[in-house]
C-alpha cells in the first residue's frame, strides 16, 4: 500500500493520505476554510519534506475551494467582485511570498518562521474565535438577549480613496482593504502553506462587516486564485510540487469537501465558530511549541542548496 | 576470467601465530580482490521502498598473512547545509547555516572487523574509509561567501566547534538510513569468498554509486576493486520528475488545472445524486 513520490522522493502509504485528503476536506467544506493548517503538520510529521508539503497541498486547497465555490456560487453567495480585487492583491502577495520564503529557507530561518507565524496567527485568531463564540453560547444558554452588536464600520474604510460599490456584500468602500487583506493572504499562503481562510473569513466578517451569506464564498473564490498562483511559482521557482502527493490528497478531499458542507447546515453558526476556533487554537499552540521545547537534536539539515 | 591461482584461502578466523610470518611464500600468486553487484541498476518506480543489493567477491591470498575486506560505497555528493538551535531568551532560534561541500549523499562502510582494527588512523583517513574519514569540509579558509545575496558562515577547519558541527552532519545523515557503518557487514560464506549487504533505503538520492571492495593486510592495502551502481528513476516517476525539473511552469498549470478540474468533478457528481 506505500507509493513512492517521485518529488517528495520519498515512499508513503497512499490510504492513509487518501483519508487523511478527506478528513481535511470535510474540515474544509464544513468551516469554508482551506484547511491547509491542518495537513501540512501531519504530512511533515510523515516523513514529506516540509518546503514539498507546503507546496503540493496548495494544490489540494485549489480543488476543495473549486468545489465549495461552485456549490456557494449556485447559492449566489459569492460576491465576485471584492473577490476579485482580494485575489489581485493575493495574487501580489503570493509572488512576495515565494520569493520570501525562498530566501528564508537559505537563511536557514524558514521554520522559525514558520513556526512563528502558526503560532501567532492560528493562536490570535483561535482564542478570539472561541472568547467570542463561547460568549454567545453562554449568553444563549442562560437566556440572557445578547448583547447589541457594533454593527458600524471602522471610518477609515470610508476615508480612503477608490471607493466602489459591492452590491452583494452590501458595501460602498474603498478598494484599499480588501486589496491589502489579499496581499497578506497571499504571503500567508506562501509561508505557511495555507489559503488564508482562517484569516480572511474573520476579517472579512468583523473588520469590513461583509453580508454574512456571502462571507465563506468569497474567500473561497479568493483562495482558489491565490494558491493556484502559489502552486504555479512554487512549481516554477522551487520545483517542489509532488503532482502524485497532490493528486491522492485531493481525490480525498473533493469528497470529504462536499460531505462537510452538507453537515455544515445542521449546526448553529456560533457552535461551529467555537468549534473552528479550538482546532485553530490547538494547531498553533502545538506549531508554537517547537520554539519552547528543548530539541531532541541541536543540530538540523537545511534545505536549499540545489536550487 | 581470474587468474588460475590455486585456491589457497585466507585464513581469516585462525591467523598464524604472529611473528612466524613467512613473506616469501607470495612470490607466485598476487594477493588481489574480486567483486561484483548482484545488481548494478536500481530502479525506482511508485513501488520502491529502498533496496538491499547483495555485493559478493573473493579474495585470493596465496600468503599467510591474514587479509581483511572491507567495502565502501558512496552515492553521489550534495553540499549539507546544517544550522544549530541555540536558545535565546528562552526560544529555540536557528543558527545562520554552515555549508559542507562534498558530503556524499549515501555512504557506507562494511568490513570483516571493525575498521579501527583493520588498518590506523592516517591510512584510512589517507584513503577517505569510513565516517569518521569521510572528506566532508567547511571550505578550508576562515572567510565569509555570499551567495544568492545570503551570508554563508564558512567555519574554520581549526575552529572549535568544528568537530561537532562535522559529528551532527553524520550523525543526521544515520539518522536517515544514509550513512551506515557495519563492523562485520563482510561475511565470508566459504573459504575466500564473501558477500556484503548494500541496504539503500527510500530517501537514497538518485545517481551513480561507486562500490571499492578493499583488502587490508597488516594495516595497509594491497588490493582494491571497484564498482558502479547507478540508481534513477524509471517509467512514470521519471517523467513526472523530469517533467517537473525541465518545463517546471507549465507542470505548475498543469497541477493546478488537474486541481480544478477534480473540484469541478466532484461537485458535479455530489450535485447530481
Amino acid at each position: 500500500m506505500d507509493i513512492y513520490l517521485p518529488i517528495a522522493e520519498v515512499s508513503v502509504n497512499w490510504p492513509f493520505l487518501v483519508m487523511l485528503g478527506a478528513l481535511v476536506g470535510f474540515v474544509s467544506g464544513l468551516f469554508g476554510i482551506g484547511g491547509g493548517f491542518l495537513m501540512a503538520p501531519v504530512l511533515v510529521f510523515m516523513g514529506i519534506p516540509p518546503t514539498v508539503a507546503v507546496a503540493s497541498q496548495a494544490s489540494h486547497v485549489v480543488a476543495s475551494s473549486t468545489s465549495g465555490v461552485i456549490r456557494y456560487s449556485g447559492m449566489k453567495a459569492v460576491d465576485y467582485r471584492i473577490g476579485g480585487i482580494m485575489a489581485v492583491g493575493g495574487a501580489l502577495g503570493a509572488l512576495a511570498g515565494v520569493e520570501l520564503f525562498r530566501y528564508l529557507r537559505l537563511l536557514g530561518q524558514a521554520d522559525l518562521v514558520v513556526a512563528v507565524s502558526y503560532l501567532v496567527f492560528l493562536g490570535a485568531i483561535g482564542s478570539m474565535m472561541l472568547y467570542e463564540s463561547l460568549t454567545q453560547i453562554l449568553h444563549r444558554v442562560r437566556g440572557e438577549t445578547p448583547p447589541r452588536k457594533e454593527r458600524r464600520r471602522p471610518m477609515w474604510l470610508y476615508g480612503l480613496p477608490f471607493r466602489m460599490r459591492f452590491p452583494r456584500s452590501g458595501l460602498y468602500i474603498s478598494a484599499i482593504p480588501p486589496f491589502g487583506l489579499g496581499v497578506f493572504a497571499g504571503v500567508l499562503s506562501a509561508i505557511m502553506g495555507v489559503g488564508g481562510g482562517f484569516i480572511l473569513v474573520p476579517a472579512m466578517l468583523y473588520v469590513l462587516r461583509m453580508r454574512a451569506n456571502v462571507v465563506v464564498g468569497t474567500s473561497l473564490f479568493q483562495i482558489i486564485i491565490t494558491t493556484a498562483i502559489t502552486t504555479i511559482l512554487q512549481a516554477g521557482r522551487n520545483q517542489t510540487v509532488d503532482i502524485v502527493l497532490s493528486t491522492i490528497l485531493l481525490l480525498g478531499g473533493v469528497v470529504g469537501a462536499q460531505f462537510g458542507a452538507r453537515l455544515s447546515g445542521r449546526f448553529r453558526a456560533e457552535e461551529m465558530r467555537a468549534a473552528l476556533g479550538l482546532i485553530v487554537l490547538l494547531v498553533g499552540i502545538q506549531m508554537g511549541l517547537e520554539l519552547f521545547v528543548r530539541p531532541s537534536d541541536l543540530f538540523l539539515l537545511a534545505p536549499g542548496v540545489s536550487d | 576470467m581470474f587468474q588460475a591461482l590455486p585456491p589457497e584461502p585466507a585464513p581469516i578466523v585462525a591467523p598464524v601465530q604472529p611473528g612466524v610470518i613467512e613473506r616469501s611464500v607470495a612470490t607466485e600468486g598476487e594477493v588481489r580482490v574480486a567483486a561484483a553487484l548482484t545488481d548494478a541498476q536500481v530502479k525506482v518506480d511508485s513501488s520502491f521502498r529502498g533496496a538491499s543489493i547483495v555485493l559478493y567477491g573473493a579474495v585470493f591470498n596465496p600468503t599467510d598473512t591474514p587479509a581483511d575486506v572491507v567495502v565502501v560505497v558512496r552515492g553521489p555528493d550534495a553540499p549539507v547545509r546544517l544550522v544549530k538551535k541555540t536558545r535565546n531568551m528562552g526560544v529555540w532560534l536557528n543558527s545562520r547555516p554552515v555549508l559542507f561541500e562534498g558530503a556524499p549523499g549515501f555512504y557506507m562502510t562494511a568490513s570483516t572487523r571493525p575498521l579501527s582494527d583493520v588498518a590506523d588512523f592516517g591510512q584510512l583517513r589517507r584513503l577517505g574509509v569510513g565516517v569518521d574519514h569521510l572528506r566532508i569540509d567547511a571550505p578550508q579558509e576562515s572567510r565569509t561567501v555570499t551567495r544568492y545575496g545570503v551570508r554563508d558562515v564558512v567555519v574554520s577547519r581549526l575552529g572549535e566547534n568544528y568537530l561537532d558541527w562535522r559529528r551532527a552532519v553524520i550523525r543526521l545523515k544515520e539518522a536517515a538510513a544514509l550513512y551506515n557503518t557495519d563492523p562485520d557487514g563482510v561475511q565470508f560464506v566459504d573459504k575466500g569468498l564473501f558477500r556484503a549487504e548494500v541496504e539503500l533505503p527510500t530517501v537514497a538520492p538518485t545517481g551513480k554509486y561507486y562500490a571499492e571492495v578493499w583488502l587490508f593486510q597488516e594495516g595497509a592495502p594491497v588490493s582494491v576493486s571497484n564498482l558502479t551502481l547507478t540508481v534513477e528513476k524509471v517509467g512514470l516517476e521519471r517523467d513526472i520528475y523530469e517533467f517537473a525539473h525541465r518545463r517546471p511552469w507549465s507542470y505548475g498549470v498543469l497541477c493546478v488545472i488537474l486541481a480544478a478540474l477534480t473540484g469541478y468533478a466532484a461537485s458535479r457528481v455530489f450535485r447530481s445524486r
